[in-house]
This record gives C-alpha cells, structure tokens and sequence, in this order.
C-alpha cells in the first residue's frame, strides 16, 4: 500500500467518527452526512501531502465543514432544502413539545437538532468533540469572541429548552 | 446574567485560559455567586450533553471509501496492461493482485491488526497490564478499552496469559489480551462487531492470523508463533465462554 495511504489511515481516519458526527449534526440527514464525509474525505486525502502534523482532528473537521457549508450553499442554488432526518426534527409541533414525545434518549437530540446552526456547530465541537476555542474559531471561520458568545447563547438556549430534562 | 466576567468564567471552565488568567478567573468564581450558578448550570449541561447522540460513521460510509481510496491509489491502466503482458512480473504482480482481490475493508483489518501488532512489539509496549489473573486483565480492558471479551488463561495448554493493553484496529478501539508461548507472544484482539466482513486469515508480513465473530465482539489473533501451536490457541480462544 502506498505510503500516503498508510499515513492517511493511521492519522486522519481515526477521526472518521467524529467528521461523520460533526456532518451529521450540521445537516441532519443521515443520507447528506455520508455525502459531506465522503467528498472531504477524499478532499483530505488528496491534500494530506500538504497536512504537516499538528491535530489532524481538527484539520479533518474544517475539511467536513468547508464540504457542508459548499453543499448547503450548491443546494440552494439549485433551490431546495437539505431534507430534515426525521428522526431528530418534529414537523408541526414545537421542539419543546415533540421532545416530550420522543423517547428519553432522543429528547435531548431533538433540542440540539432545533438550535439555529451557527450555534449547534459550536455546541457540537466544544461539548462532544472536545475541541478548543482556537480549533473551533479555525473550523467554523468565526473570530475566537464569536465562538465564545456564540457558545455562552447556545447553552443558553439549549438549558432554557431543556429545563425539564436537566 | 448581569454579572459582565460570565464570558471569561466560561472560559476559564472551557480550559481555555491559563496562568495568571487562569488564577484572576478562578478568584472571581470564588466570590461572585452569580458566575458560580453558571458554572453549575454549564456543568449540569455537559453531564446531559453525554446522554445525546454521538453519532458511528456507518460501515457502509467505511466501505465505500476504502473503495474510493482504492480508487485513489491504485496505478494507472497502463501499468498494469504493460506489467501483465511483460512477463516475469509474478513477485510483484502477484502480492499486489492478492491485495486487490480482498474486499478492502477486510484488507485494512488485516493490515491493521498486524500493523498494531507489530508496533506494539518493535515499540516494547505489549502490555499496559501485567497479570496472570483474567480477574485483573478483564476489567481493566472493560475499564480502558470500553470492550469486555472473556479472557482465560491457557498456561495449562501452554499459553501463558501474561497481561493486556488497549489498541486500536482500523481506528476503532480494541482490547487486547497477551499471551506468550515459549518465546513467541501472541496478541488477542477484541473490538465492537459491526457487520463488516472479516479478513479469511492466514499469513500477513510474517505473521499468522485468525479472525471470528462470537457474540457482539470480532477477535482477531496474530503471533509468528507455528502453525499448530498457532490453531491449538485460535480453538482454545473460540471455545471460551464468559
């Protein structure tokens, strides 16, 4: 196997869940999520020769981003909406209201699932996929103040709606 | 909120601060019960956070891209027409034909599994638990692996239980018991099954391998150890019960 490959496999996709997580948050659909990871993946591959160490994690993650933000943009050019996974988005009722219906585990999935995206992403990096304000600001392009005022809203948010889960 | 350090208290409960900053944060935290509220509303958050759904790359997402990367990878046409035709190519030819015959997926696992092998023992680092106890063994790997096979000590046959570490196999976790056997070390390894197929087994770099699913675990053994010692142990292993 070459040698780009073996450095590929042992280095970058390790992180394969989490670029798959961070995909599947942002766009909410199973079916677009594998869309965005396969085409950065193949976008990293081709770039990993330029990949100087540092964390590949969060070189991986812009990569994700970067595809889902170019993915969400082509889609609206050709005019239609990212298909919502039903499983994490209530049609009608208010996302208080469905994540009341939901089963436990889903509850709170639904609650993150509703937040406006500029603060689901950050939400997402920082809570479960560990990463730094420097990583985040890097990943998202926001200034590193934004991260943190965005962040601050978004739990804000997230513990106003989820008050009777927490 | 009205107190205007909440932005810098969560930083500070973030990790993101440090040194001195770190310090002037803490003492405000210490004093202001406004910014202590928040760290245990923040606190509580990140707990329920754990509850939600860290979503799995989906195997079939795994598959198709060892395809692609195959894809990426592999020489152009020509080569391969010129290499066929010219004769005397069966060394090369041959061992990169037997890779490409494999489904990639189990191609990587196989790689994988010996990769880690081998590293772990170029690397002198086999075992982050020595004990001849499956008490011992057991729970730490449960512990630090998130993954609990039976584990047995064989000493009776010959297989020495002489400890475990945790690994990894194709970027996913794997708990890993060690064995030795006269000189030679076998490694056990475990990992969550997820429906991918696994590698027939057999000879890679030097090293024999054995692959099966029991339950809701993959093993995979690999050791230089001989052939016979080598199946006595894969038999012993899957005939092992909790």
């Amino acid at each position: 196997m070459d040698d780009r490959r073996r450095r590929f496999e042992a280095q970058a996709l390790p992180h394969l869940d989490a670029a798959y997580n961070l995909a599947r948050w942002l766009s909410r659909s199973p079916v677009d999520a594998d869309d965005i990871v396969q085409d950065a993946m193949l976008r990293a591959f081709r770039a990993f020769d330029g990949f100087r160490g540092g964390d590949a994690k969060a070189w991986l993650l812009t990569i994700v981003r970067n595809c889902w933000a170019s993915a969400g943009a082509a889609a609206r050019r050709r005019g239609h909406t990212p298909l919502d996974d039903e499983n994490l988005v209530a049609e009608e009722a208010t996302p208080e209201a469905s994540a009341i219906q939901a089963g436990t585990k889903k509850r709170l999935d639904v609650l993150i699932a509703a937040l406006p995206e500029e603060f689901r992403e950050v939400l997402i990096l920082r809570e479960m996929e560990d990463m730094s304000y420097r990583e985040i600001a890097d990943i998202t392009g926001a200034p590193i103040g934004t991260v943190m005022s965005r962040l601050a809203r978004a739990r804000a948010m997230l513990r106003e709606t989820a008050k009777a889960l927490l | 909120m009205t107190c205007k350090e909440t932005l810098n208290t969560q930083s500070y409960l973030d990790g993101a601060l440090d040194g001195v900053a770190a310090e002037a944060a803490e003492r405000h935290l210490q004093s202001c019960a406004e910014c202590q509220a928040f760290a245990a509303d923040t606190a509580d958050l990140s707990d329920a956070l754990r509850g939600a759904t860290r979503f799995h790359a989906p195997d079939t997402l795994r598959l198709r891209l060892a395809k692609q990367l195959d894809r990426e990878t592999r020489p152009a046409k020509g080569f391969w027409l010129g290499a066929a035709s010219g004769g005397g190519v069966s060394a090369l030819a041959a061992g990169l034909a037997f890779f490409l015959l494999l489904p990639p997926s189990a191609a990587t696992l196989a790689q994988s599994v010996v990769d880690a092998h081998s590293a772990a023992l170029t690397g002198g680092k086999t075992i982050m638990v020595a004990s001849s106890n499956h008490h011992t063994v057991k729970p730490w790997l449960a512990a630090h692996a998130g993954i609990s096979p039976p584990v047995t000590d064989f000493a009776s046959a010959g297989f020495i239980l002489t400890g475990g570490r945790t690994d990894q196999v194709a970027g996913r976790p794997a708990a890993v018991a060690v064995y030795a056997h006269g000189n030679h070390q076998l490694d056990l390894f475990a990992w969550a099954d997820r429906g991918a197929p696994l590698p027939a087994g057999g000879m890679v770099r030097g090293f024999r391998t054995s692959f099966w699913k029991m339950g809701d675990l993959d093993y995979a053994a690999v050791s230089d150890m001989d052939a016979g010692s080598f199946r006595k142990f894969v038999d012993l292993a899957k005939a092992q019960r909790e």
